[in-house]
């Protein structure tokens, strides 16, 4: 072994690599067939989930979807998981870049020592803080109001989108806003002229991996919206199963409804979600 | 805000505002409240907060309730911790050395996180139930219905089982980060390794994993934290039942605050979870630093 060439190595190395591909599949199913028995069970009557939960649908049925909508108004669900997760990105992008830009621009005590103050952000639980947050959402008057939502999410975004766009920032060239500089622009519009469009592919991986977790939180939207109307996808998810404990049709049309549009995302901006996770851990 | 690094001057001052005040009103202020009322019976809905000194905390330091959910947090996130990073390494170690089909199964390890925790909760549910369930049909119908469990009904297995969705659910993402963490491990290092007669093991354990080690240090860090919050599958699953078989801190302190109107209780829980998470944090970092590696 010790005196072979490399390549008659890698020849020999093919029945090991079959095998690695076939434990790799193997893995790979049990990973995915939660999700693939969820959305199948969705198509399914009610009475072929409970007979026959592994098989596949008979046909291509779809009263369970007719009964989510006749049955609840999960319309309004749909529309507050969209409101929350699109409403609070688009000002997470106004203010967060814009901070981290002054924090990497301008390093001194200051800017440092909140950069620290933000970072810290990130080891407060939201369990912490939520009963006061909830007192203070009352004195504001938007306790109830979709308001509530999107100010905590807008502040709990700044930790993770600082930490991102300031090791973003370090890579961008300064000479680029000199020039603007020279060109008469105000910092303002050295800003989002300039620099921010370069900040592209930075901006995608934080919008993905922040708005996933909008739109899949529970705790927040379940007890800060008002209980008299549909809440959320995932507030309704987990209110159906405590409600129609006998009709688990309608709850897997339900999750197929929180499950196809973060798939959809992941599948076309798959690598913004690699770097945004990369990213954070390297300095996280 | 251009040029050479300049002091803090008033435009950086209006470029960073509105995110200070943001975060400071709506994360920094009620964690400060928190700090005041875990000293007071607060119950949530009364004007009137009633200080009540340490009498909280030391409810926490002798109440039967807060050990058990304590013993609770401990094995369900050691148990995740430990079962998520050796099944993320092993995922990426493939991922990184599988021929055909690399970003498929990158992505099929991935999917699972995209779920959120009540759905992948509920799926999860539906497969463990008794009679209706995938999970014992699957072992009645492969002539080992001896081993039929009622997975979440029985308390010396409960907590298991939701851990097993979380490993799940999580193992993906830490995925992620051993693979670009193997990755930037230069190939030229293994290949004059395997020239060198050092078999796969051999060159797994002195070359490949003192250069995750950073890695390692982080995930394990992250998972643990992440397992010291999980709230929305036990909710969904078992609402830390049977008994109080999975209630956990987080639990615990959601339970007491809305159901008890013990909201003065509840937030004394919650800063012996942010002291927990940041000896865990410190404790990273120290590791991080004494070995000098970095991702």
């Amino acid at each position: 072994m010790k005196d072979q060439p490399i390549k008659k190595n890698k020849q020999r190395i093919r029945p090991a690599q079959i095998a690695l591909f076939g434990l790799t599949l193997i893995l790979a199913v049990f990973f995915l067939w939660p999700v693939f028995f969820a959305v199948m069970s969705a198509f399914k009557s009610n009475g072929d989930i409970l007979k026959s939960p592994i098989a596949l649908p008979a046909s291509f049925y779809l009263k369970n979807f007719q009964d989510l909508f006749a049955q609840s108004d999960f319309i309004t669900a749909i529309r507050h998981s969209l409101i929350l997760t699109v409403v609070s990105e688009a000002l997470i992008v106004c203010l967060v870049p814009m901070a981290a830009y002054a924090i990497e621009r301008r390093s001194t005590r200051t800017t440092s020592l909140i950069y620290t103050y933000f970072l810290s952000g990130m080891m407060i639980p939201f369990h912490l803080y939520m009963f006061p947050l909830f007192k203070e959402m009352k004195l504001f008057g938007i306790y109830g109001t979709l308001a509530g939502p999107i100010v905590s999410y807008i502040a709990g975004s700044v930790a993770f989108g600082t930490l991102l766009y300031c090791s973003f920032l370090k890579g961008v060239p300064l000479e680029i806003e000199e020039a603007a500089q020279i060109d008469g622009c105000t910092p303002f519009q050295t800003f989002w002229q300039v620099t921010f469009p370069l900040l592209g592919p930075c901006t995608a991986s934080m919008v993905v991996l922040n708005g996933l977790n909008i739109w899949n939180d529970f705790l927040l939207p379940y007890l800060a919206l008002p209980s008299n109307m549909a809440k959320t996808i995932t507030v309704e998810v987990y209110s159906f199963v405590g409600q129609y404990t006998a009709r688990w049709d309608i709850v897997f049309a339900g999750t197929v409804c929180s499950i196809v549009p973060a798939l959809a995302i992941f599948i076309l901006l798959q690598k913004y979600f690699v770097k945004g996770i990369t990213a954070g851990a390297a300095k996280g | 805000m251009t040029g050479k690094k300049k002091g803090f001057d008033m435009v950086s001052f209006w470029f960073i505002a509105p995110a200070f005040l943001f975060f400071t009103l709506f994360i920094i202020v009620p964690t400060a409240a928190s700090v005041y009322y875990s000293f007071t019976s607060w119950d949530g809905l009364s004007p009137t907060v009633k200080f009540v000194g340490l009498a909280n905390y030391r409810e926490i330091a002798t109440g039967a309730r807060f050990r058990n959910a304590l013993a609770n947090t401990f094995i369900l996130t050691v148990f995740i911790s430990i079962l998520e990073n050796t099944m993320a390494l092993a995922l990426a170690l493939m991922v990184d050395n599988v021929k055909w089909w690399k970003n498929f199964f990158r992505s099929a390890f991935y999917i699972p996180v995209l779920i959120s925790g009540i759905v992948s909760g509920f799926i999860w549910k539906i497969m463990y139930n008794y009679n209706f369930g995938a999970i014992n049909s699957i072992l009645s119908s492969m002539g080992m219905g001896g081993l039929k469990q009622d997975w979440l009904g029985n308390p010396s297995l409960a907590l298991v089982m939701v851990g097993v969705v979380l490993v799940w659910k999580g193992a993906g993402y830490y995925m992620i980060i051993y693979l670009a963490s193997l990755q930037s491990v230069s190939t030229d290092i293994t290949e004059a390794a395997a020239i060198a007669g050092a078999s796969p093991w051999q060159r797994f354990r002195h070359i490949i994993m003192p250069l995750i080690s950073g890695a390692f240090t982080i995930n394990f860090t992250l998972s643990l934290i992440n397992g010291l919050k999980v709230f929305d599958q036990i909710s969904v699953m078992t609402d830390g039942g049977p008994g109080f078989t999975t209630e956990t801190i987080v639990y615990l302190l959601y339970k007491v605050g809305f159901n008890e109107g013990r909201q003065g209780f509840g937030t004394a829980v919650g800063i012996v979870l942010l002291f927990i998470i940041i000896v865990l944090n410190t404790l990273q970092q120290k590791f991080l630093k004494s070995r000098e590696v970095q991702l």
